[in-house]
Protein backbone atom coordinates (compact mmCIF):
# COMPACT_ATOMS: atom_id res chain seq x y z
CA UNK A 1 0.00 0.00 0.00
CA UNK A 2 0.91 3.61 0.22
CA UNK A 3 4.15 3.97 2.15
CA UNK A 4 6.85 6.50 2.58
CA UNK A 5 10.27 5.33 1.44
CA UNK A 6 11.57 5.42 5.02
CA UNK A 7 8.71 3.13 6.02
CA UNK A 8 9.44 0.38 3.53
CA UNK A 9 10.22 -2.84 5.24
CA UNK A 10 13.31 -4.84 4.36
CA UNK A 11 11.42 -7.08 1.96
CA UNK A 12 9.93 -4.17 0.08
CA UNK A 13 13.35 -2.56 -0.13
CA UNK A 14 14.78 -5.64 -1.81
CA UNK A 15 11.57 -6.20 -3.84
CA UNK A 16 11.20 -9.79 -2.62
CA UNK A 17 8.38 -11.72 -1.01
CA UNK A 18 8.41 -12.36 2.71
CA UNK A 19 8.75 -16.05 1.96
CA UNK A 20 11.86 -15.46 -0.19
CA UNK A 21 14.67 -18.02 -0.04
CA UNK A 22 18.26 -16.91 0.75
CA UNK A 23 19.04 -17.07 -2.96
CA UNK A 24 16.12 -14.80 -3.83
CA UNK A 25 17.21 -12.40 -1.13
CA UNK A 26 20.72 -12.36 -2.59
CA UNK A 27 19.28 -11.65 -6.06
CA UNK A 28 17.06 -8.90 -4.67
CA UNK A 29 20.05 -7.40 -2.88
CA UNK A 30 22.12 -7.41 -6.04
CA UNK A 31 19.27 -5.80 -7.96
CA UNK A 32 18.83 -3.12 -5.29
CA UNK A 33 22.59 -2.44 -5.30
CA UNK A 34 22.47 -1.97 -9.08
CA UNK A 35 19.55 0.40 -8.75
CA UNK A 36 20.93 2.54 -5.95
CA UNK A 37 24.67 2.47 -6.71
CA UNK A 38 26.58 5.69 -7.18
CA UNK A 39 25.86 7.19 -10.59
CA UNK A 40 22.97 4.83 -11.27
CA UNK A 41 21.15 5.71 -14.47
CA UNK A 42 17.87 4.32 -13.14
CA UNK A 43 17.49 7.22 -10.74
CA UNK A 44 18.40 9.90 -13.23
CA UNK A 45 15.98 12.78 -13.14
CA UNK A 46 13.87 11.37 -10.34
CA UNK A 47 15.76 10.70 -7.12
CA UNK A 48 18.21 13.06 -5.42
CA UNK A 49 21.73 12.07 -4.34
CA UNK A 50 20.94 12.38 -0.61
CA UNK A 51 17.93 10.15 -0.99
CA UNK A 52 19.89 7.59 -2.96
CA UNK A 53 22.46 7.33 -0.15
CA UNK A 54 19.71 6.96 2.42
CA UNK A 55 18.04 4.12 0.54
CA UNK A 56 21.38 2.42 -0.18
CA UNK A 57 22.15 2.46 3.56
CA UNK A 58 18.81 0.84 4.27
CA UNK A 59 19.37 -1.75 1.56
CA UNK A 60 22.65 -2.79 3.26
CA UNK A 61 20.85 -2.89 6.59
CA UNK A 62 18.08 -5.03 5.09
CA UNK A 63 20.51 -7.52 3.61
CA UNK A 64 22.55 -7.80 6.81
CA UNK A 65 19.39 -8.65 8.72
CA UNK A 66 17.77 -11.00 6.23
CA UNK A 67 20.91 -13.05 5.49
CA UNK A 68 21.14 -14.11 9.13
CA UNK A 69 18.37 -16.66 9.91
CA UNK A 70 18.07 -15.69 13.57
CA UNK A 71 17.94 -11.98 12.89
CA UNK A 72 15.46 -12.60 10.08
CA UNK A 73 13.15 -14.63 12.34
CA UNK A 74 13.21 -11.88 14.91
CA UNK A 75 12.55 -9.25 12.29
CA UNK A 76 9.69 -11.28 10.78
CA UNK A 77 8.02 -11.58 14.17
CA UNK A 78 8.31 -7.86 14.77
CA UNK A 79 6.95 -7.24 11.27
CA UNK A 80 4.00 -9.58 11.70
CA UNK A 81 2.91 -7.69 14.77
CA UNK A 82 2.75 -4.57 12.62
CA UNK A 83 1.08 -5.95 9.54
CA UNK A 84 -0.29 -9.41 8.72
CA UNK A 85 1.10 -11.11 5.64
CA UNK A 86 -1.02 -12.39 2.80
CA UNK A 87 1.05 -14.31 0.26
CA UNK A 88 0.27 -13.52 -3.37
CA UNK A 89 -2.13 -15.82 -5.14
CA UNK A 90 -0.64 -18.26 -7.62
CA UNK A 91 -0.57 -16.89 -11.12
CA UNK A 92 -2.04 -19.01 -13.87
CA UNK A 93 -2.15 -18.56 -17.58
CA UNK A 94 -5.49 -17.99 -19.12
CA UNK A 95 -4.19 -19.60 -22.28
CA UNK A 96 -4.02 -22.96 -20.53
CA UNK A 97 -7.77 -22.92 -19.94
CA UNK A 98 -8.40 -21.85 -23.52
CA UNK A 99 -6.19 -24.55 -24.96
CA UNK A 100 -7.94 -27.22 -22.94
CA UNK A 101 -11.26 -26.10 -24.30
CA UNK A 102 -9.95 -26.12 -27.84
CA UNK A 103 -8.42 -29.57 -27.50
CA UNK A 104 -11.50 -31.16 -25.99
CA UNK A 105 -13.44 -33.32 -28.48
CA UNK A 106 -16.45 -31.57 -30.01
CA UNK A 107 -19.73 -32.19 -28.25
CA UNK A 108 -21.85 -34.69 -30.21
CA UNK A 109 -25.06 -33.44 -31.69
CA UNK A 110 -28.35 -34.03 -29.92
CA UNK A 111 -29.43 -36.87 -32.18
CA UNK A 112 -26.14 -38.71 -31.66
CA UNK A 113 -26.52 -38.40 -27.90
CA UNK A 114 -30.04 -39.76 -27.94
CA UNK A 115 -28.95 -42.60 -30.22
CA UNK A 116 -26.15 -43.49 -27.83
CA UNK A 117 -28.71 -44.06 -25.09
CA UNK A 118 -30.36 -46.88 -27.03
CA UNK A 119 -27.64 -48.33 -29.24
CA UNK A 120 -24.79 -50.04 -27.41
CA UNK A 121 -21.22 -50.06 -28.83
CA UNK A 122 -21.83 -47.15 -31.14
CA UNK B 1 -14.26 -10.96 -29.99
CA UNK B 2 -11.33 -10.89 -27.59
CA UNK B 3 -9.83 -7.65 -28.75
CA UNK B 4 -6.68 -5.99 -27.61
CA UNK B 5 -5.33 -2.51 -28.21
CA UNK B 6 -1.57 -2.26 -27.88
CA UNK B 7 0.04 1.17 -27.63
CA UNK B 8 3.75 1.67 -28.10
CA UNK B 9 4.90 4.99 -26.68
CA UNK B 10 7.66 6.69 -24.79
CA UNK B 11 9.10 10.03 -23.86
CA UNK B 12 12.06 10.37 -26.16
CA UNK B 13 12.41 10.21 -29.92
CA UNK B 14 14.65 7.63 -31.55
CA UNK B 15 14.22 4.96 -28.89
CA UNK B 16 12.71 2.57 -31.40
CA UNK B 17 8.99 2.83 -30.73
CA UNK B 18 8.06 2.34 -34.37
CA UNK B 19 10.57 -0.49 -34.74
CA UNK B 20 9.08 -2.33 -31.75
CA UNK B 21 5.55 -1.65 -33.02
CA UNK B 22 6.34 -2.87 -36.54
CA UNK B 23 8.11 -6.00 -35.31
CA UNK B 24 5.28 -6.77 -32.92
CA UNK B 25 2.71 -6.38 -35.68
CA UNK B 26 4.68 -8.56 -38.09
CA UNK B 27 5.13 -11.20 -35.43
CA UNK B 28 1.43 -11.30 -34.53
CA UNK B 29 0.52 -11.45 -38.21
CA UNK B 30 2.95 -14.35 -38.71
CA UNK B 31 0.94 -16.23 -36.09
CA UNK B 32 -2.12 -15.88 -38.35
CA UNK B 33 -3.66 -13.24 -36.19
CA UNK B 34 -5.59 -10.34 -37.54
CA UNK B 35 -3.71 -7.09 -36.88
CA UNK B 36 -4.46 -3.46 -37.68
CA UNK B 37 -1.58 -1.06 -37.11
CA UNK B 38 -2.35 2.62 -36.72
CA UNK B 39 0.42 5.15 -37.18
CA UNK B 40 -0.73 7.50 -34.44
CA UNK B 41 2.56 9.40 -34.45
CA UNK B 42 0.74 12.56 -35.43
CA UNK B 43 3.78 14.77 -35.82
CA UNK B 44 6.17 12.50 -37.67
CA UNK B 45 4.60 9.36 -39.09
CA UNK B 46 6.90 6.74 -40.57
CA UNK B 47 5.55 3.34 -39.63
CA UNK B 48 4.85 2.61 -43.31
CA UNK B 49 8.57 2.96 -44.09
CA UNK B 50 9.45 0.44 -41.39
CA UNK B 51 6.98 -1.97 -42.97
CA UNK B 52 8.52 -1.40 -46.40
CA UNK B 53 5.56 0.55 -47.79
CA UNK B 54 5.27 3.93 -49.45
CA UNK B 55 3.27 6.84 -48.09
CA UNK B 56 -0.04 7.43 -49.79
CA UNK B 57 -3.78 7.53 -49.50
CA UNK B 58 -6.01 6.58 -47.76
CA UNK B 59 -4.38 7.62 -44.51
CA UNK B 60 -5.32 8.69 -41.00
CA UNK B 61 -5.88 12.27 -42.17
CA UNK B 62 -8.51 11.12 -44.68
CA UNK B 63 -10.41 9.48 -41.86
CA UNK B 64 -10.08 12.43 -39.52
CA UNK B 65 -11.30 14.92 -42.11
CA UNK B 66 -14.26 12.70 -42.94
CA UNK B 67 -13.22 11.81 -46.50
CA UNK B 68 -13.34 8.20 -45.36
CA UNK B 69 -16.23 7.11 -43.14
CA UNK B 70 -14.40 4.74 -40.81
CA UNK B 71 -10.96 3.75 -39.59
CA UNK B 72 -11.65 0.30 -40.99
CA UNK B 73 -11.80 1.77 -44.50
CA UNK B 74 -8.53 3.63 -43.97
CA UNK B 75 -6.71 0.39 -43.12
CA UNK B 76 -4.93 -0.78 -46.25
CA UNK B 77 -3.68 -4.30 -46.84
CA UNK B 78 0.08 -4.92 -46.63
CA UNK B 79 2.14 -7.66 -48.30
CA UNK B 80 1.95 -9.51 -44.98
CA UNK B 81 -1.06 -11.74 -44.52
CA UNK B 82 -3.44 -10.57 -41.81
CA UNK B 83 -1.68 -7.24 -41.31
CA UNK B 84 -3.39 -4.00 -42.28
CA UNK B 85 -2.01 -0.52 -41.81
CA UNK B 86 -3.56 2.89 -41.28
CA UNK B 87 -0.86 5.17 -42.61
CA UNK B 88 -0.04 8.41 -40.84
CA UNK B 89 -1.13 11.61 -42.49
CA UNK B 90 1.32 13.71 -44.41
CA UNK B 91 -0.72 16.80 -43.71
CA UNK B 92 1.24 17.30 -40.51
CA UNK B 93 0.26 20.82 -39.57
CA UNK B 94 -3.39 19.95 -39.48
CA UNK B 95 -3.11 16.59 -37.83
CA UNK B 96 -0.45 17.28 -35.18
CA UNK B 97 -2.81 19.71 -33.52
CA UNK B 98 -5.74 17.37 -33.44
CA UNK B 99 -9.00 18.88 -32.27
CA UNK B 100 -10.57 17.32 -29.21
CA UNK B 101 -13.65 15.94 -30.95
CA UNK B 102 -11.52 14.37 -33.66
CA UNK B 103 -9.43 12.65 -31.03
CA UNK B 104 -12.56 11.25 -29.37
CA UNK B 105 -13.77 9.99 -32.73
CA UNK B 106 -10.47 8.27 -33.39
CA UNK B 107 -10.48 6.65 -29.94
CA UNK B 108 -14.02 5.42 -30.48
CA UNK B 109 -13.18 4.01 -33.91
CA UNK B 110 -10.11 2.22 -32.57
CA UNK B 111 -12.44 0.34 -30.25
CA UNK B 112 -14.85 -0.44 -33.08
CA UNK B 113 -12.48 -1.64 -35.77
CA UNK B 114 -13.08 -5.31 -36.59
CA UNK B 115 -9.86 -7.05 -35.65
CA UNK B 116 -8.25 -8.97 -32.82
CA UNK B 117 -5.30 -6.68 -32.36
CA UNK B 118 -4.89 -2.97 -32.87
CA UNK B 119 -1.37 -1.62 -32.50
CA UNK B 120 -1.03 2.12 -32.00
CA UNK B 121 2.40 3.51 -32.78
CA UNK B 122 2.53 6.73 -30.80
CA UNK B 123 4.64 9.81 -31.18
CA UNK B 124 7.19 11.34 -28.89
CA UNK B 125 6.39 13.67 -26.06
CA UNK B 126 3.67 14.20 -23.54
CA UNK B 127 0.95 15.99 -25.46
CA UNK B 128 -2.61 15.22 -24.37
CA UNK B 129 -3.27 13.41 -27.63
CA UNK B 130 -0.39 10.99 -27.15
CA UNK B 131 -1.20 10.44 -23.48
CA UNK B 132 -4.85 9.71 -24.15
CA UNK B 133 -4.01 7.18 -26.85
CA UNK B 134 -1.53 5.55 -24.51
CA UNK B 135 -3.97 5.43 -21.61
CA UNK B 136 -6.78 4.04 -23.72
CA UNK B 137 -4.70 0.98 -24.61
CA UNK B 138 -4.02 -2.21 -22.77
CA UNK B 139 -1.19 -3.06 -22.74
CA UNK B 140 0.64 0.25 -23.01
CA UNK B 141 4.32 -0.31 -23.70
CA UNK B 142 6.94 2.34 -22.97
CA UNK B 143 10.11 2.00 -25.02
CA UNK B 144 13.33 3.40 -23.56
CA UNK B 145 17.03 3.11 -24.33
CA UNK B 146 19.86 2.86 -21.79
CA UNK B 147 20.82 6.52 -21.92
CA UNK B 148 20.27 9.25 -19.30
CA UNK B 149 18.21 11.34 -21.71
CA UNK B 150 15.86 8.48 -22.48
CA UNK B 151 15.52 7.50 -18.81
CA UNK B 152 14.80 11.08 -17.82
CA UNK B 153 12.13 11.40 -20.49
CA UNK B 154 10.65 8.03 -19.60
CA UNK B 155 10.02 9.21 -16.05
CA UNK B 156 8.63 12.45 -17.40
CA UNK B 157 6.31 10.55 -19.72
CA UNK B 158 5.14 8.30 -16.87
CA UNK B 159 4.57 11.31 -14.63
CA UNK B 160 2.55 12.99 -17.36
CA UNK B 161 0.45 9.83 -17.75
CA UNK B 162 -0.13 9.74 -14.00
CA UNK B 163 -1.17 13.41 -13.94
CA UNK B 164 -3.48 12.83 -16.88
CA UNK B 165 -5.14 9.80 -15.26
CA UNK B 166 -5.64 11.69 -12.02
CA UNK B 167 -6.94 14.76 -13.82
CA UNK B 168 -9.49 12.74 -15.81
CA UNK B 169 -10.77 11.19 -12.61
CA UNK B 170 -10.81 14.55 -10.85
CA UNK B 171 -12.83 16.03 -13.69
CA UNK B 172 -15.18 13.08 -13.68
CA UNK B 173 -15.82 13.37 -9.94
CA UNK B 174 -15.93 17.17 -10.14
CA UNK B 175 -13.05 17.70 -7.73
CA UNK B 176 -11.16 20.13 -9.91
CA UNK B 177 -9.82 22.16 -7.00
CA UNK B 178 -7.59 19.21 -6.20
CA UNK B 179 -5.92 19.53 -9.57
CA UNK B 180 -4.12 22.75 -8.76
CA UNK B 181 -3.07 21.31 -5.43
CA UNK B 182 -1.64 18.30 -7.22
CA UNK B 183 0.26 20.44 -9.72
CA UNK B 184 1.73 22.54 -6.91
CA UNK B 185 2.83 19.56 -4.91
CA UNK B 186 3.97 17.07 -7.47
CA UNK B 187 6.78 19.15 -8.92
CA UNK B 188 8.60 19.36 -5.60
CA UNK B 189 10.62 16.16 -5.35
CA UNK B 190 10.64 12.44 -5.97
CA UNK B 191 8.37 11.68 -3.03
CA UNK B 192 5.87 14.35 -3.89
CA UNK B 193 3.35 11.94 -5.36
CA UNK B 194 3.41 10.01 -2.14
CA UNK B 195 3.09 13.28 -0.19
CA UNK B 196 0.11 14.34 -2.29
CA UNK B 197 -1.72 11.10 -1.64
CA UNK B 198 -0.81 11.10 2.03
CA UNK B 199 -2.25 14.56 2.61
CA UNK B 200 -5.28 13.72 0.49
CA UNK B 201 -5.93 10.56 2.50
CA UNK B 202 -5.90 12.61 5.66
CA UNK B 203 -8.26 15.29 4.40
CA UNK B 204 -10.57 13.26 2.17
CA UNK B 205 -10.19 9.54 2.35
CA UNK B 206 -12.95 8.69 -0.12
CA UNK B 207 -11.50 10.72 -2.98
CA UNK B 208 -8.00 9.64 -2.00
CA UNK B 209 -9.01 6.02 -2.38
CA UNK B 210 -10.69 6.61 -5.73
CA UNK B 211 -7.66 8.39 -7.13
CA UNK B 212 -5.22 5.87 -5.72
CA UNK B 213 -7.15 3.01 -7.27
CA UNK B 214 -7.22 4.88 -10.56
CA UNK B 215 -3.46 5.24 -10.34
CA UNK B 216 -2.98 1.54 -9.59
CA UNK B 217 -5.09 0.70 -12.62
CA UNK B 218 -2.47 2.35 -14.82
CA UNK B 219 -0.15 -0.55 -15.52
CA UNK B 220 2.37 0.25 -18.22
CA UNK B 221 5.07 -2.12 -19.46
CA UNK B 222 8.68 -1.20 -20.12
CA UNK B 223 10.93 -2.35 -22.94
CA UNK B 224 14.62 -1.46 -22.90
CA UNK B 225 15.69 -1.19 -26.51
CA UNK B 226 19.19 -1.16 -28.03
CA UNK B 227 20.88 -2.82 -25.05
CA UNK B 228 24.54 -3.61 -25.52
CA UNK B 229 25.45 -5.53 -22.36
CA UNK B 230 24.06 -7.11 -19.22
CA UNK B 231 24.21 -3.78 -17.39
CA UNK B 232 21.76 -2.25 -19.84
CA UNK B 233 19.39 -5.18 -19.41
CA UNK B 234 19.47 -4.78 -15.63
CA UNK B 235 18.87 -1.05 -15.99
CA UNK B 236 15.37 -1.80 -17.30
CA UNK B 237 14.62 -3.84 -14.21
CA UNK B 238 15.88 -1.01 -12.01
CA UNK B 239 13.78 1.60 -13.83
CA UNK B 240 10.62 -0.48 -13.39
CA UNK B 241 11.44 -0.97 -9.72
CA UNK B 242 12.05 2.74 -9.18
CA UNK B 243 8.77 3.58 -10.96
CA UNK B 244 6.93 1.13 -8.73
CA UNK B 245 8.43 2.66 -5.61
CA UNK B 246 8.49 6.36 -6.38
CA UNK B 247 5.67 6.81 -8.87
CA UNK B 248 3.43 4.23 -7.14
CA UNK B 249 2.52 2.56 -10.43
CA UNK B 250 2.51 -1.13 -11.16
CA UNK B 251 5.09 -1.20 -13.92
CA UNK B 252 6.12 -4.42 -15.56
CA UNK B 253 9.51 -4.90 -17.15
CA UNK B 254 9.01 -6.90 -20.30
CA UNK B 255 12.66 -7.27 -21.19
CA UNK B 256 15.41 -5.94 -23.36
CA UNK B 257 15.86 -5.85 -27.12
CA UNK B 258 19.56 -6.14 -27.95
CA UNK B 259 21.18 -3.63 -30.27
CA UNK B 260 21.41 -4.94 -33.80
CA UNK B 261 23.18 -3.22 -36.67
CA UNK B 262 20.90 -5.08 -39.08
CA UNK B 263 17.96 -2.94 -37.95
CA UNK B 264 19.74 0.01 -39.47
CA UNK B 265 20.70 -1.95 -42.58
CA UNK B 266 17.11 -3.13 -43.10
CA UNK B 267 15.86 0.41 -42.76
CA UNK B 268 18.34 1.64 -45.35
CA UNK B 269 17.10 -1.03 -47.74
CA UNK B 270 13.49 -0.02 -46.96
CA UNK B 271 12.67 -3.53 -45.88
CA UNK B 272 11.13 -4.61 -42.58
CA UNK B 273 13.60 -6.14 -40.15
CA UNK B 274 11.53 -8.83 -38.48
CA UNK B 275 10.66 -11.28 -41.31
CA UNK B 276 14.22 -11.40 -42.61
CA UNK B 277 15.94 -11.76 -39.24
CA UNK B 278 13.63 -14.07 -37.37
CA UNK B 279 16.49 -15.87 -35.65
CA UNK B 280 18.33 -12.76 -34.52
CA UNK B 281 18.48 -11.98 -30.81
CA UNK B 282 16.40 -8.81 -31.22
CA UNK B 283 13.61 -10.68 -33.06
CA UNK B 284 13.65 -13.41 -30.42
CA UNK B 285 13.30 -10.77 -27.71
CA UNK B 286 10.29 -9.24 -29.50
CA UNK B 287 8.67 -12.67 -29.79
CA UNK B 288 9.18 -13.38 -26.13
CA UNK B 289 7.64 -10.05 -25.14
CA UNK B 290 4.60 -10.47 -27.31
CA UNK B 291 4.04 -13.96 -25.92
CA UNK B 292 4.33 -12.68 -22.41
CA UNK B 293 1.85 -9.90 -23.08
CA UNK B 294 -0.55 -12.03 -25.07
CA UNK B 295 -0.81 -14.72 -22.45
CA UNK B 296 -0.30 -12.73 -19.30
CA UNK B 297 -3.31 -13.03 -17.06
CA UNK B 298 -2.94 -9.48 -15.84
CA UNK B 299 -3.71 -8.13 -19.27
CA UNK B 300 -6.37 -10.58 -20.27
CA UNK B 301 -8.53 -10.47 -17.20
CA UNK B 302 -7.78 -7.09 -15.71
CA UNK B 303 -8.93 -4.39 -18.03
CA UNK B 304 -7.90 -0.83 -17.28
CA UNK B 305 -10.41 1.43 -15.61
CA UNK B 306 -12.70 3.07 -18.12
CA UNK B 307 -11.52 6.60 -18.64
CA UNK B 308 -14.21 8.95 -19.77
CA UNK B 309 -12.83 11.95 -21.52
CA UNK B 310 -14.65 15.16 -20.75
CA UNK B 311 -16.52 16.38 -23.78
CA UNK B 312 -15.36 19.97 -23.37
Amino acid sequence: MLKKIEDWNYYELLSVERTASPDEIWDGYQAALTTYQDGSLALYGLVSEAERELVLGRVQEAFQTLRDPDARREYDLALLRHAPYFPPKAAFRKSVGKLEIEEAPPRPALWARIKRLFVKNL
Amino acid sequence: MDKRVWAIGGGKGGTGKSFVAASLGLHLASLDRDVVMVDADLGAPNLHTLLGLKAGHPDLGDFLTGRIPSLEAAAVATPYKGLRLVRGSENILFIANLAHYRKLRLLRQVRQVQTQNVILDLGTGSSFNTLDFFLSANPGVVVATPEPTAIENTYLFLKSCIMRVLKLYMDHYKIRDLHQKMLDQIEKNSQSLYGFFRSLMETDRAYGTILYRALRGFRPCLVMNKTRDERDVLLGRSVADVARKYLLIDMKYLGAVPYDEDVHTSLRRLRPYYPEHRDAAAARAIRQMSEELAYSIEFTLRTPPEIRLPDA
